[in-house]
């Protein structure tokens, strides 16, 4: 349960299960909002991109934290879903003629579709087997659909071309760093309030029961099966949505940008952020980003020394990754949101221990 | 601090009743303001001041129809819930007085009161109360029915006495759509100096006497108090003390149908401390143990923190003291020093406050008995405004309380308005004020005893100090003087050990002797954690109260204690009893006051084994389960030799 300080008391249910229940919470997610939206005026492009990239990454992470973190379904090929909303967004404004918006919402559609196509064989198998199964999902999807197939589309041989201007929300071009930005922090916003609330509902409770004790929850009467593919679904959606927000901050498509190791890392932003909380998705997404940025920011000066630095940068960034996530994995099991967690209890439960 | 909005204050007129009170107040919030609020399963749910009116006239009607009459006395028992309030106030409002019986009062305490009140209704919570009804029925032969409010369990119970509280609602609800101007024609008979309660004392020496109040005694007692500190509407207060104490009647009856605020009432009797901070009252009204309770909690739990946060605390606790000292004596605080308070405030008190349930509090006060100079500076020091109340359940509850700004550790305080306090050539505390009772029910020796020409005679021992603040010593038979003529209060040293965490309780002996010992109750949790850490293995409270390391912790705080005591007064021995005071054995009172005529009897081998300079004490005791059953055991206790004596 969560702390609330001495006074704060209710007589409805609703009332003792909102979500900001003080003036202190309510004034830190103000403060929260008014940065998130304030950002662009006083951050230069940098940053901005930055952001982007923390955006992006929990919105792709958004999914596997729902699959995995809530719900105990391993996946290794969340990268296809995203793809697949990318690549559906993209066609339905280039070649269809729909307007970006309706083009991203068949986008979502569709990769949650597809998403539960490849949660079918969680019916039958689990753990390890179901890793591989979701592998699968990204090879299938990515190095040989759309690799061979939907790329050829159009005849612009390996990418789709999104020149600026292309994309507008009713007439509003999102053809700047910072329009992406804000596209992005809305839509993240959007997601992270869908999911915390979905998550309280039947539907949520389920999927925990699932990844608890999936034995348990049938006894319990889940219907395991529809609810782990409705979880499919609902991270597939997630990932279209990812998808969507992707295409118009780099003008083009290329399945170059939905490789395996996208899926692997969004895993690790999992991982390094805390495994079954929306806080961890948050805080991975900006962990590793971040700290990317920092080593790339060493590596500058240090490349007038060492030359075979900025080649190696590829490798040293991967490095980085794996080192963070067996530290992690020896040091912080529980992430990120666990040591916040416990931050928040060593001041909620001053001077006391317990 | 925030100073209430409060209602208009209501004079009160020789015929303003309570129930008179509540339809005004009724009236006045309708659906728009929440009366009281009941904590179940998770939430707090509201009841309206219209419900809370037409709940009591609906129960009001119902007990006129199974004919109860003005005057007639109802027995009430069982925990805090607004069931129960509604009854007493429904049996009010048909003219009834109202009996109200401690919860875990034992059979025989029952059939004492129910029968000596002459009660025709028992009023019970549950399964619990209605099988001490029914025991009792056949000694109490003007006991005509047992109305529980709580099914559970009652199913295969089919004595014709027996009725539900909703079955007297549904009876009500019939006769009132019958003759609907009848609750009020009822009420409006009422007179202020009718009797409202008969309230029994819990005798610290004799049989419990039954002290008759009247509605005014009950109305000018809240109003004179909100005189000195006023609640206002928007206060909420929680109803956990027993209704059978005078101060919980005070708070919940007289001054919330007064100001109009809320009372809350918790989901349990184990969950009372979490539902004190959960809705953070404005104002406390409790007996000495609830606040020593509270300072054990918080000194066991910074026990167990980590040294950063103990060093923390220990630095604001001094500072809080210092500034508590200062206030007390009324010097000025230098601002260095209310710098540090601030950081204080900031890094612990704020915190403390909150763990405590006393963020929002604007008063706490402590009546029923002494509170230790210690608590009372404790609380001071964290910010806490604590204050003493003196009284009795004779003057309606409470005659003398300190004023802001002006609390001295060992005083009570200055009176309430209206209220004379006298002391007579003996040095015995009188009292005088419109709430003094009418008298004992059924004892007119005792009522010419205690009642003269008005003044209320207390039989507790002051003085007035040059401030004109009251002092007690303690019931006069309970000052004490030494052999050699030297006078001692045991309740003031009594109270000081108690600040010790693993004290629970302690008895203080050396009336007619030639030294000061004392007999003490270890706190069988916080020692018990203290053994388990120090790898001390033990199986008992026996066990553990003997241990040669346990015995030495609490010599160590009664050595703590003796340094603050003049030399005639300090501790000379002491031993740990191998069981805690128990109401249920007769050692305390409901109140938690300690029965020393009986302590004196019952351990009659341990007194003299601590005079006797022996270093152990054979015991032979009994101990009388909570159903009564009794049983015998044989005991080793081992005194010591108490160190700065």
């Amino acid at each position: 349960m969560t702390y609330r300080s001495s006074g704060v008391y209710h007589q409805t249910y609703a009332a003792s299960h909102a979500w900001w229940q003080t003036n202190f919470v309510r004034a830190k997610m103000a403060l929260l909002v008014l940065f998130v939206a304030t950002l662009p005026l006083y951050a230069n492009l940098y940053v901005i991109s930055v952001a982007n990239i923390v955006l992006y990454t929990m919105l792709s992470a958004l999914g596997v934290q729902l699959l995995t973190g809530y719900c105990g379904q391993i996946t290794l090929g969340h990268a296809a879903f995203i793809a697949v909303g990318a690549y559906v967004t993209a066609m339905g404004v280039l070649f269809w003629g729909l307007p970006y918006p309706l083009a991203a919402l068949l986008g979502c559609l569709l990769a949650g579709l597809w998403s539960v196509v490849f949660g079918l064989p969680s019916a039958r198998i689990k753990g390890f087997y179901q890793i591989m199964t979701t592998m699968a999902a990204q090879f299938i999807t990515v190095d040989f659909i759309i690799t061979h197939y939907v790329s050829r589309v159009g005849g612009r041989e390996h990418y789709f071309s999104l020149p600026p201007g292309t994309i507008t929300i009713g007439g509003w071009p999102v053809d700047s760093e910072v329009k992406v930005y804000y596209l992005a922090a809305v839509l993240t916003f959007v997601c992270f309030a869908a999911l915390a609330n979905l998550l309280r509902t039947k539907v949520g409770r389920a999927w925990i029961a699932i990844r608890d004790n999936d034995i348990a929850a049938e006894a319990m009467g889940v219907n395991v099966v529809a609810y782990k593919l409705l979880a499919f679904f609902a991270a597939g959606v997630l990932a279209g949505v990812a998808g969507a927000v992707w295409i118009p901050s780099l003008y083009f498509v290329s399945p170059e940008h939905f490789q395996l190791s996208w899926s692997v890392w969004i895993v690790g932003v999992i991982l390094i952020g805390g495994v079954g909380s929306l806080h961890g998705v948050a805080f991975g997404a900006i962990f590793v980003t971040v700290i990317l940025e920092l080593l790339k920011l060493a590596v500058i000066p240090l490349a007038e020394f060492y030359p075979a630095l900025t080649e190696r940068f590829l490798y040293l960034k991967e490095a980085a990754f794996g080192l963070a996530i067996v530290l992690f994995l020896l040091y912080e099991p529980r992430g990120l949101a666990y040591r916040w967690q416990q931050l928040k209890n060593y001041f909620n439960l001053w001077p006391y221990a317990y | 601090m925030n100073t209430p909005h409060a209602a208009e204050s209501r004079p009160i007129t020789p015929d303003l009743t309570l129930p008179k009170l509540l339809l005004e107040t009724a009236q006045r919030y309708g659906d728009g303001k929440v009366a009281m609020r009941e904590k179940e399963f998770g939430i707090w749910r509201p009841i309206t001041w219209r419900r809370y009116r037409d709940e009591v006239r609906h129960l009001a009607v119902g007990f006129a129809a199974l004919g109860l009459r003005a005057g007639d006395k109802v027995a009430l028992i069982g925990h805090n819930r607004p069931e129960l309030l509604w009854a007493e106030m429904a049996a009010l409002a048909v003219g009834g007085v109202v009996v109200w019986l401690y919860q875990d009062a034992l059979l025989d305490e029952v059939q004492y009161v129910v029968d000596h009140s002459d009660a025709r209704f028992l009023i019970g919570e549950g399964q619990q109360e209605v099988d001490k009804g029914l025991a009792v029925k056949a000694r109490c032969p003007k006991l005509e029915r047992i109305i529980w409010d709580d099914p559970k369990g009652l199913r295969g119970y089919d004595d014709p006495a027996l009725m539900s509280l909703a079955e007297v609602r549904r009876l009500g609800q019939e006769a009132d759509a019958e003759d609907p101007g009848a609750f009020a024609r009822t009420v409006a008979r009422g007179r202020g100096d009718d009797v409202a309660l008969l309230f029994y004392t819990s005798g610290t020496t004799a049989k419990p006497k039954g002290a008759l109040l009247t509605h005014t005694n009950m109305l000018k007692m809240g109003q004179n108090l909100m005189a000195v500190d006023p609640c206002g509407e928007r206060d909420d207060f929680v109803s956990f003390l027993p209704f059978s104490w005078i101060g919980e009647q005070m708070m919940s009856v007289s001054c919330g149908l007064q100001a109009g605020f809320t009372l809350n009432f918790p989901e349990d009797p184990e969950t009372v401390q979490h539902d004190i901070r959960e809705i953070g009252p404005q104002v406390l009204f409790s007996p000495p143990r609830i606040y020593e309770q509270m300072v054990r909690t918080v000194q066991v739990k910074v026990l167990d923190a980590p040294a950063l946060k103990r060093r923390v605390y220990g630095w604001a606790r001094k500072v809080g003291d210092e500034v508590a000292e200062r206030a007390f004596a009324k010097k000025p605080i230098p601002g260095g020093l209310r710098l540090k308070y601030r950081l204080a405030d900031l890094l612990v008190f704020r915190k403390l406050r909150d763990h405590l349930g006393l963020a929002r509090i604007r008063h706490a006060y402590s009546g029923g008995a002494a509170l230790g100079p210690d608590h009372l500076r404790f609380f001071h020091g964290i910010g806490v405004n604590l204050k003493q109340i003196y009284g009795q359940t004779e003057i309606a509850g409470i005659s003398v309380v300190h004023r802001d700004g002006d609390v001295k550790f060992d005083t009570s305080g200055l009176p309430i308005p209206e209220t004379e306090i006298r002391i007579s050539a003996e040095g015995e505390i009188l009292s005088r004020s419109p709430c003094v009772f009418k008298g004992y029910y059924k004892m007119p020796e005792e009522t010419a005893r205690t009642l003269n020409d008005g003044w209320l005679h207390s039989g507790d021992i002051g003085f007035l100090d040059g401030e004109g603040h009251l002092v007690v010593f303690d019931r006069r038979k309970d000052v004490m003087t030494l052999a050699d003529g030297s006078r001692f209060s045991p309740q003031f040293i009594e109270t000081r050990l108690k600040f010790s965490p693993y004290i629970k309780d302690a008895w203080v002996i050396g009336h007619q002797r030639n030294a000061v010992t004392a007999v003490v109750c270890i706190d069988a949790g916080v020692v018990g954690k203290w053994a388990e850490e120090h790898h001390i293995p033990y199986t008992s409270y026996p066990e553990l109260s003997q241990k040669g390391e346990v015995r030495a912790l609490v010599a160590q705080a009664v050595g703590h204690v003796n340094q603050g005591l003049p030399a005639a007064a300090r501790i000379q021995r002491f031993v740990n009893l191998h069981k805690e005071f128990d109401a249920d054995d007769e050692e305390l009172t409901r109140t938690r006051k300690l029965r020393r005529a009986f302590l004196e009897e019952r351990y009659r081998d341990v007194v003299a084994g601590l005079y006797s300079g022996s270093g152990d004490i054979e015991l032979d005791t009994t101990v009388t389960y909570e159903d009564g059953r009794v049983s015998h055991s044989k005991t080793t206790l081992s005194a010591v030799d108490a160190p700065g004596a």
